[in-house]
């Protein structure tokens, strides 16, 4: 017998960015707003799992923010981290937990604010990572921030597929056009080829448009085996998976890219499903290229390459494959893996509003970390 | 605005690696009597990665740092136009290349100089050296006679 195990309850702040604001007040804001929105209370909770990026700022958040955060004593604590893929997994620690018993309620709560006082982003990246180990020989050699590394996937998948740069316009702008139905979305105009094309270049093919937006926020979610308890709309976790491809940077094998597919086909088979029965796919895309590679990677393309399938409009509003419907990281906002996360809980909960997919009831949600390291995958299905 | 004290053409000093105790020191050792120090399995001879600790192919735990060949072919290049003030001190875009080399392994470089012109995926490169704040890192000498673009797509 299998326990059903539900997203219950979401709470977003306001998508910021400005600075200010530490990453344990977004987080309380959030579970506040996830709680009301599931008509729990604090008392209800007996696990959470809290997420926070490395690096950027020493006040990360951490387990701490159980007492911080009013809670009382709990079965299930944990700070999860596995890179970007951080907050999928959170949701598959949740859904294991409550499925073994260990837990009953659990609050997975990510919070980020990359963003400090006098400093763009990428200032802020380019002067994290330090002088030792690999990354100090790397930050030696020019590599400041992580747009170059992702550059040089980029150039290497390109050259090996035979994607153009015609196909990361395509992904940018089809993501933007979602993003101009999210009122949480931090860019809302029109995007053209042209316009995408002035856009200036950060590290080649990259330009800054293909980058992602990073920005002060939080998200939490409620994940909970009480079938009488939470918001009306329940999201059922139907199945997750993982993969960790380990690849080493020698000849004779790609080191940039290549793995992934196993967390889909995971998600997919516990779930009960084939790629066919998904309505939605809410995919990581810190740059548009990770996208183009997550959809040919995860086999979401039906054979065809990815800038075929975007470029003929699958990808977007209409499409046979709505991707990124908020407008990812993109456009919408970056915060990491809660951004794919919190757009599929809007959508099956069909809140979706100007950029509603009509009848979506199955979603494939994942996350990745570190450069393409880590890949978590869920899917998602509104309860009948 | 102070300007920034530097004999590298493309980094300001700050970003030199803190050498004394870092798991890369024989790299760093090795490239101050120029050569190209790398990091190979002592059992099985595999190229690990710079901060491997276990051979992938045979399980020893030994490494054996030694001099490796200081030619290779680009594997993967951007060009960084991006330039962090304080940080870069170059005025014009810069490349970052990951160099496949003949020994084996794979290594992120930029260029001893700034180039004529901007290489490509299969052209060949030697590997050389360039000064930042006193410790010396690894970086490519384009070869000028290479015919661009050489290698297929595969």
């Amino acid at each position: 017998m299998t326990t059903d195990v539900a997203i219950v309850g979401l709470g977003m702040t306001a998508m910021s960015l400005q600075p200010g604001r530490v990453p344990q007040d977004l987080a309380r804001e959030a579970v506040g707003l996830a709680l009301a929105d599931a008509g729990l209370t604090h008392a209800d909770v007996d696990g959470l799992l809290v997420g926070s990026s490395q690096g950027v700022r020493p006040d990360r958040l951490g387990v701490a923010f159980a007492a911080q955060g009013g809670f009382g004593d709990l079965r299930l604590l944990e700070h999860v981290e596995i890179k970007g893929a951080t907050t999928i997994a959170m949701v598959q620690r949740a859904q294991l937990a409550i499925a073994t018993g260990a837990a009953r309620t659990v609050v997975c709560v990510f919070a980020d604010a990359p963003l400090v006082e006098g400093k763009g982003a990428g200032s802020t990246y380019a002067h994290s990572g330090g002088q030792s180990g690999v990354r100090g020989l790397e930050r030696a050699s020019g590599v400041l921030g992580s747009v170059p590394t992702y550059a040089l996937l980029a150039q290497r998948w390109m050259h090996v597929t035979g994607a153009s740069v015609d196909d990361l316009c395509a992904m940018t702008t089809t993501t933007r056009a979602w993003a101009l139905g999210n009122p949480a979305a931090v860019v809302r105009t029109p995007l053209d080829a042209e316009g995408y094309l002035a856009s200036p270049l950060i590290a080649e093919p990259l330009r800054r448009l293909d980058c992602a937006r990073p920005v002060n926020g939080a998200v939490a979610v409620i994940v909970s085996g009480d079938t009488t308890a939470g918001h009306a709309a329940r999201i059922r976790v139907r199945g997750s998976g993982r993969e960790h491809p380990v690849r080493h940077r020698r000849a004779g094998a790609e080191s940039w890219f290549g793995g992934g597919r196993r967390a889909v086909d995971d998600a997919l088979a516990e779930a009960g499903m084939a790629r066919s029965d998904l309505d939605l796919a809410e995919l990581y895309d810190p740059f548009s290229v990770v996208t183009l590679m997550l959809l040919e990677e995860y086999g979401l393309t039906g054979g065809r390459t990815a800038g075929d399938f975007v470029r003929s409009g699958e990808t977007g509003p209409g499409g046979s494959l709505p991707t990124n419907t908020g407008g990812g990281q993109l456009s919408g906002f970056y915060l990491q893996g809660m951004t794919p996360l919190a757009e599929a809980v809007i959508q099956l909960r069909g809140d979706g509003g100007d950029r509603q997919v009509v009848g979506a009831t199955t979603a494939l949600v994942g996350g990745i970390g570190g450069r393409v390291d880590h890949h978590a995958a869920l899917v998602l299905e509104r309860a009948a | 605005m102070t300007a920034v004290l530097t004999a590298d053409w493309l980094l300001a000093d700050t970003l030199a690696p803190h050498v004394e105790g870092d798991a890369l020191a024989p790299l760093y050792d090795g490239a101050a009597r120029g050569e190209l120090v790398l990091p190979f399995c002592a059992s099985c001879d595999l190229p690990l990665d710079l901060d491997q600790q276990v051979c992938d192919g045979c399980g020893a735990a030994e490494i054996a740092w030694r001099a490796s060949a200081r030619t290779g072919v680009i594997h993967s290049l951007t060009l960084m136009h991006r330039r962090e003030p304080g940080l870069v001190v170059a005025t014009e875009p810069y490349p970052i290349l990951d160099v496949e080399l003949d020994g084996g392994h794979r290594l992120i470089m930029t260029t001893c100089v700034p180039p004529a012109s901007l290489p490509r995926i299969g052209d060949r490169v030697t590997v050389a050296f360039r000064e930042l704040g006193g410790v010396m890192i690894p970086s490519a000498v384009l070869d000028p006679t290479t015919p661009s673009a050489t290698e297929a797509r595969s």
